[in-house]
């Protein structure tokens, strides 16, 4: 077994997201976030737009919205019609 | 039955999908109610990585590691080493240089304003909301509304952000450009009001009329009057009544190590 099977994208990519949130450009994060919400059923989209909260939100009091989480809730939640029409995910294959 | 099972599969996935929501939003919730508590602990933790990433990238640059793998295997095991011992020694020597100046620069600012110099402890770009860690809170009188100031090394100090909220020792600082955050400022005698773009750039309207003179410190009164940046770039339209004025700042803020806090609320 490869080490870039496609088993360990979705581990892969979800450290990656990790990373992403403490050192890169907030768009690498979301990419990632997307690239895995299209995929898969994700639980990782939510953690990962919590954590980018929980690091750099200054609070509701700035005016501002916890974007990162709503994006997340957004993705998992709004892309789950769409991941169900177009993609053969695993639990279709074996019955 | 077939699709009983994928059906019961299905919902155990879903299942996973609502309790990670559920938990998320949990989380949220008792950050709220603890007063940014959990926030607080992220921050620790996501600085502590940052620090450990970013002196892991300087040892990395600083060796030959980075540099021609087949040429450092063709070495000589001891002189190898020799040389890594020198080249982080460099690097080293190399940051402490970089910090000096820095420091030096405060230390220009901090003979007329009193302050404290802090450690940034996080990175300055990853933030979608425009801000960033300071090594130093409520243990060091670090407080909210607290301004933070970096120089360009010729003396004049800018606010690039300010202190939004504290944790026992971190602070977490919104630059004065963060996206969509406006500003009162003064170009010369024209009154602006600078909306942050991000990355130490704002632009504001001015009348048409108005004189303003590329390279112009422009200052904020709600900042203590201390500047805030430089116009960069005057753009007109004949068809308009107002010019747009580019406002950014002279210093590189990712390569900022220390910033000077001002007591600002106190």
């Amino acid at each position: 077994m490869s080490f870039l099977s496609v088993a360990n994208v979705r581990p892969a990519l979800g450290l990656l997201g990790l990373f992403c949130a403490v050192i890169a450009a907030p768009w690498v994060t979301l990419l990632v976030m997307i690239i895995l919400a299209l995929r898969y059923r994700a639980w990782e989209v939510l953690v990962l737009g919590l954590l980018v909260d929980l690091l750099w939100f200054p609070g509701l009091s700035q005016g501002v919205f916890p974007l990162f989480t709503l994006a997340g809730l957004a993705l998992v939640w709004g892309l789950a019609p769409l991941r169900r029409e177009f993609l053969i995910e695993k639990e279709d294959l074996v019955y | 039955m077939m699709s009983s099972y994928r059906r019961s599969d299905r919902k155990s996935l879903h299942r996973g999908l609502v309790a990670a929501t559920l938990f998320v939003l949990v989380i949220f919730a008792l950050d709220v109610l603890s007063g940014g508590g959990i926030r607080a602990l992220a921050r620790a933790g996501g600085s502590w990585v940052w620090s450990a990433g970013s002196q892991t990238a300087s040892a990395i640059a600083g060796s030959r590691i980075a540099q021609s793998r087949q040429a450092l295997l063709k070495e000589n095991e001891e002189l190898k080493e020799e040389v890594v011992r020198l080249t982080l020694r460099i690097a080293e020597l190399g940051v402490l240089e970089r910090e000096n100046e820095t420091l030096r620069a405060i230390a220009h600012v901090a003979e007329s304003i009193s302050g404290m110099t802090v450690p940034i402890v996080s990175s300055v770009r990853s933030s979608p909301y425009g801000t960033f860690m300071v090594g130093a809170g409520r243990g060091e009188s670090v407080a909210v509304g607290d301004l933070v100031v970096a120089s360009s090394g010729e003396g004049g100090g800018f606010v690039i952000g300010r202190v939004s909220e504290v944790s026992a020792h971190s602070s977490l600082v919104t630059q004065v450009f963060a996206p969509d955050v406006s500003t009162e400022a003064v170009a010369g005698d024209v009154p602006l009001v600078a909306l942050g773009q991000g990355g130490g750039n704002a632009r504001a309207q001015a009348p048409r009329a108005a004189t303003i003179s590329l390279g112009e410190a422009v200052l904020s009164p709600s900042f203590r009057g201390l500047p805030i940046g430089v116009v960069g770039s005057v753009s007109q339209d004949p068809s308009s009544a107002y010019q747009t004025v580019y406002i950014g700042l002279p210093l590189n803020l990712t390569a900022l190590t220390f910033v000077y806090v001002i007591p600002f609320s106190r």
